[in-house]
């Protein structure tokens, strides 16, 4: 099997590993001194780069595993089944690390299961911490045919894909109220978010914009992992992702435009403020540039663009995702004078759980068999 | 002395007017802060009663404690000894020497025996038995033992007797000892009040005196045993440049701008927020206001209180024993438009990184055909 | 689709099964939207404000027994707030773990007078709350914070509390705090001294407020004296009641002219803590941007359409998977 042969021990992955140690002694330091003495936050930012950057950001790069998950199982599309375990994969790792970002971002760390015991259903909160819960354990319910096959527990695995329809129903429903409800999170400080990104629509926007990131984020790590373990490229698959990209794109962009002319307006976006500049760069990098590019056939087609194309739209969704949680507070912020740039200690963990998705993708690919179809 | 007191029943009382003498009474009842009637009970008390006997002990000690006891001024100091107390032994003060008035202090104790009043100004030497001080060739310890133990009350005058005071500063060579630390270690259990300060308002000790004589016990104390009336308030509390302080108006050098003007002493090391005394609220000397040290300008460096005065270097800064807002209030919007800058420069990061890659993408993947870089399709 | 809590629960009931303990329903189930029957409140007039802190001093000595708001077991002496590289003070610039009442200025122009715009400044002091449909309620996933039923306390259950902090975000009015400095942290805030009720006794901060610009009592008979006193002339004489709404002891004096709004009437759906002041609330820190909108309703908004979601997703999904299955083992085929 050609997977095997990836080599573990290159410069890469001990960088990766460096970066994880020194994000491990951030952990270990965060739990033991708080938050205040690992983290900038304060009293009118309690949330920083980790739920802007690792949760949001993170839960949305996660995306591509129930879009995948439920076109090869729900719609029946056969032809995506080759890229249907890295997605879910993926997706299973994001959620990890969302979870764990969460686990060190609350101030008492090792009460994370109160909500699944004390319910408040009028909690956004509460809705999102169970389906992080229920998905992360869908999404391992769903990556374990690998597992099994691999430790060649063949009962287990024919169980599994026996019930895997079922399993990925449940996922896309979780998907779905899970990309959304973290949009909704939001819904409750209409006089602290800027009119920019505040809306009634914010679950949709985070559903759709969340939609398009999971289809750039499994075409992207396939060409990606395609190179790195140098095996063939699936190219009609990716044509056919690009194809999804252009729809969600042009889907998204109206929604975002009507968003803005009936909030605060097309003038808004140009008022050459910090908020409208940020705005400006997010829709300028993360939907009318692929929205163009992906409207035409030429790049539409091309590996390379579609390349290109895949890490404009990861960038520009992380950029829309840092915005709500970020930047779109930080005039509210600032009128009170309290300002937030994150410590040294918040972007080394956060490069740390970049890290170890790195790694653990690349530990993935070796041992297990995450690309069934592209073997020949 | 008999043809005295019995004058001031006709027209004077201790040699005032009756107006005065009742005036001071109440004056002392409301410096201990007792009810206004007090003032007629003391007065009552003190012209019915003998005169309480009084024994002063002098250890190691400067002699601050008696010149401050000199400048009273209500009553002064002849009145006081001759008529309102009955002084009957005080190194410095008494007119025998030698024998004489060592015999006059044994027939005294034996005279008033539980009925006197001793008051110890100076810290007791304990080291090498007590031989650093001597009296008449008696130990100062061995004296307090035997003075103490047929007392009524022990008054320690002083920080020296209250709590060691210069005496007892780091190395404390002697053995320098308060009181009621010896009283405690001989198991003498007359009762002790410590008038601490370097030296003491001597009003603070002249109304315990007259608290004792009116009331038969003695005033309450705190748990170092000084007067509440006293000692139950820092100087910070009552201080006249308190406005200051609160106001962030601070002397910074002696003679700065601050400083002529009356602010706040706090930082040239005034110990008023950590020193409980009324000082600010007596002063001294009778000449009226700012007649005490910070009303001259100088930091109060904490004479009366234990583990400040003598113990932390004169000009360090107070470490204060209760907390309150300062008079200054927060904004409500400090800033009011933009946004802060760690924000903008966290925004600044992220942009630049995300038009990087956007461009770098860009240029990379739109620039080059497909098959440049060598894809192999499937 | 909109639904009510109750068929909420029963679909959430149906779909969660047994999981669904009862009593987690009964938690989750009240966002109240009326003042409740005993609710109690405190009434802030800006204009009878000194600046003397001394609710504040108060707050913070009432509030560190047993109970109290800023409570730590372990704590020795007084929560204190140093800001000032002396630690001379007790000087908090704004709320904070350590302090959960504070009175700030604000100024405009030059400054000089008291309670007018133009050049002029007004004392606010700045607390809880306590809305009559709190955001932080409405969105702790555990129910750390709560609404007393009764006297409508917006309170702290500090064992329940996983500090995501979302209260804080959620929270229009910037209260609840956070502890950051501690490795075990709480949220800290007003709980309009809830635990000194029993002893008959109210919040500290009107206790111990020297003229009556903080007075406790029923909301009810506060939103009535605030009423009276928008009706006053500015220069005539009225008998403002020191302390309790209803107390005995009154202070007698010239009536300012006030700003024809009482706060909290109606903002964010109402709120237990009124204030009345000589200048714009806008000016004294109170976000122009908070309506009359009840918050929790916004979220409410998208909570009551999961059960249509659920049911759309799995019934369409299933429906899909029916009709797609056989299409395409044709064109495989």
């Amino acid at each position: 099997m050609k997977q095997h042969d990836i080599k573990m021990m290159t410069p890469t992955t001990i960088g990766l590993i460096v970066v994880m140690a020194a994000g491990a002694f951030v952990a270990v330091y965060r739990l033991f001194r708080g938050l205040g003495a690992a983290t900038n936050l304060n009293n009118l930012w309690p949330w920083g780069f980790w739920i802007g950057m690792d949760v949001l950001g993170g839960v949305a790069m996660a995306a591509g595993g129930f879009v995948i998950a439920g076109a090869v199982y729900i719609l029946n599309w056969k032809k995506y089944k080759p890229i249907v375990r890295p997605a879910i994969l993926n997706a299973f790792f994001g959620y990890v690390l969302a979870a764990t970002a969460i686990f060190f971002d609350l101030g008492q760390s090792f009460r994370i299961w109160h909500p699944v015991v004390m319910w408040q259903v009028n909690s956004i909160m509460f809705i999102v911490a169970i389906h992080v819960v229920l998905y992360t354990t869908t999404l391992g319910a769903e990556s374990s045919p690998m597992l099994f096959e691999r430790l060649r527990m063949m009962g287990a695995y024919r169980f599994m894909n026996a019930i895997m329809v079922p399993i990925v129903l449940f996922g896309v429903l979780l998907s779905t109220l899970h990309q959304s409800s973290l949009g909704a999170v939001y819904l409750i400080i209409p006089s602290k978010l800027s009119p920019l990104w505040y809306s009634s629509k914010l679950p949709y926007l985070f559903l759709v914009s969340a939609v398009f990131m999971g289809l750039s984020m499994v075409s992207f790590e396939t060409i990606l992992s395609s190179r790195l373990f140098n095996h063939p490229l699936p190219v009609d698959i990716l044509r056919g992702l690009a194809r999804g990209s252009l729809i969600v794109a042009g889907f998204y962009f109206i929604l975002k435009v009507w968003d803005l002319v009936a909030g605060p307006g097309i003038g808004a976006a140009f008022a050459g403020s910090f908020t409208s500049n940020m705005y400006l760069l997010e829709m300028v990098i993360g939907v009318m540039l692929p929205l163009v590019l992906l409207a035409m056939p030429k790049y539409r087609t091309g590996i390379n663009s579609i390349f290109s194309v895949n890490l404009l739209v990861i960038v520009g969704v992380l950029i829309n995702r840092m915005n709500v949680g970020i930047f779109g507070l930080a005039e509210y912020a600032s009128r009170f004078g309290v300002d937030y740039f994150p410590s040294l200690m918040e972007l080394i963990l956060t490069a740390a759980f970049i890290a170890f998705a790195f790694f653990g993708f690349k530990v993935s690919a070796k041992y297990l068999n995450l690309f069934p179809e592209t073997e020949h | 002395m008999k043809k005295v007191e019995h004058s001031m029943e006709e027209e004077t009382i201790c040699g005032f007017s009756r107006r005065d003498f009742l005036k001071f009474c109440s004056t002392m009842a409301v410096g201990m802060g007792l009810p206004l009637g007090t003032g007629a009970k003391i007065a009552e008390a003190v012209t019915t009663q003998k005169r309480p006997p009084v024994l002063w002990l002098s250890a190691q000690e400067c002699t601050g404690c008696t010149e401050t006891l000199l400048r009273t001024n209500h009553p002064t100091l002849d009145k006081l000894i001759l008529e309102l107390i009955s002084l009957e032994y005080h190194e410095t003060l008494l007119v025998g020497a030698g024998k004489q008035a060592e015999q006059w202090r044994e027939k005294s104790m034996k005279e008033y025996k539980g009925k006197y009043i001793l008051v110890v100004d100076g810290s007791i030497p304990v080291k090498d038995n007590g031989i650093y001080c001597k009296i008449a060739g008696k130990t100062a310890l061995s004296l307090l033992g035997e003075m103490a133990q047929d007392a009524a009350a022990v008054i320690a005058i002083g920080s020296c007797a209250s709590w060691g005071g210069i005496p007892s500063a780091d190395p404390n060579p002697t053995g320098a000892s308060p009181a009621h630390e010896v009283l405690k270690s001989k198991g003498i259990k007359t009762p002790v009040v410590n008038i601490p300060g370097c030296p003491p308002n001597p009003y603070n000790f002249l109304s315990t005196v007259l608290y004792f004589l009116t009331f038969k016990k003695l005033p309450e104390l705190d748990d170092q045993a000084r007067p509440k009336f006293a000692y139950g308030r820092i100087i910070h509390e009552n201080c006249e440049r308190r406005p200051h302080f609160d106001a962030g108006r601070f002397a910074i050098q002696f003679g700065d701008d601050g400083h002529r003007k009356g602010y706040c002493l706090y930082k040239l090391g005034c110990k008023g927020p950590e020193t409980f005394n009324n000082c600010p609220i007596q002063l001294f000397n009778d000449v009226g206001s700012g007649a005490w040290p910070v009303g001259t300008g100088h930091p109060c460096f904490g004479c009366s209180e234990k583990g400040v005065g003598f113990t932390l270097p004169l000009h360090s800064p107070a470490r204060p024993k209760y907390i309150t807002p300062p008079s200054l209030f927060t904004e409500v919007f400090p800033h009011k438009e933009g946004v802060s800058s760690g924000t903008k420069a966290l925004a600044a990061g992220v942009s630049g990184a995300a038009i990087g890659a956007a461009a770098a993408a860009l240029v990379s993947g739109l620039g080059k055909k497909d098959g440049d870089s060598g894809n192999k399709e499937e | 689709m909109s639904m009510n809590r109750r068929d909420f629960l029963k679909a959430a009931a149906v779909g969660g099964g047994a999981i669904l303990a009862s009593q987690a329903v009964s938690a989750g189930a009240s966002m109240p939207r009326e003042l409740p029957p005993e609710a109690v409140g405190i009434l802030y007039d800006a204009t009878l404000c000194i600046g003397c802190k001394s609710c504040m001093v108060n707050c913070k000595i009432q509030n560190s027994v047993p109970g109290g708001a800023l409570y730590l077991p372990d704590r020795k002496g007084l929560p204190y707030d140093f800001s000032s590289p002396d630690n001379i003070w007790d000087d908090a610039r704004d709320l904070s773990s350590k302090t959960v009442n504070i009175i700030k200025v604000c100024k405009n122009g030059t400054g000089e007078h008291k309670d007018e715009t133009e050049n002029g400044f007004s004392l606010v002091k700045q607390h809880c709350m306590h809305c009559i449909s709190p955001a932080c309620v409405s969105v702790c996933p555990v129910s750390a914070l709560r609404k007393d039923p009764k006297n409508g306390v917006v309170y702290y259950v500090e064992d329940r509390c996983i500090g995501c902090r979302y209260c804080m975000l959620a929270c229009p009015f910037r209260i609840p705090r956070y502890e950051y400095e501690s490795a075990s942290p709480r949220v800290r805030k007003c709980q309009l001294c809830r635990h000194r009720y029993d002893e008959g006794k109210y919040s500290a901060c009107c206790e111990y407020c020297p003229t009556g610009a903080s007075i406790f009592g029923k909301v009810t008979d506060l939103r009535k004296e605030a009423a009276k006193r928008l009706t006053l002339k500015p220069g005539e004489e009225y008998s403002f009641p020191v302390q309790t709404v209803g107390s005995k002891e009154k202070s007698r004096r010239l009536v300012s002219k006030y700003i024809n709004h009482l706060y909290g009437m109606k903002e964010a759906g109402g709120t237990q803590y009124l204030l009345l002041a000589g200048v714009p609330f806008e000016m004294l820190g109170f976000d122009k941007n908070i309506s009359e909108q009840v918050l929790p309703d916004l979220t409410w908004a998208y909570i009551s359409k999961i059960p249509a979601v659920i049911a759309t997703v799995l019934i369409g999904g299933a429906a899909t998977w029916a009709v797609t299955r056989g299409r395409n083992k044709d064109k495989e085929e």
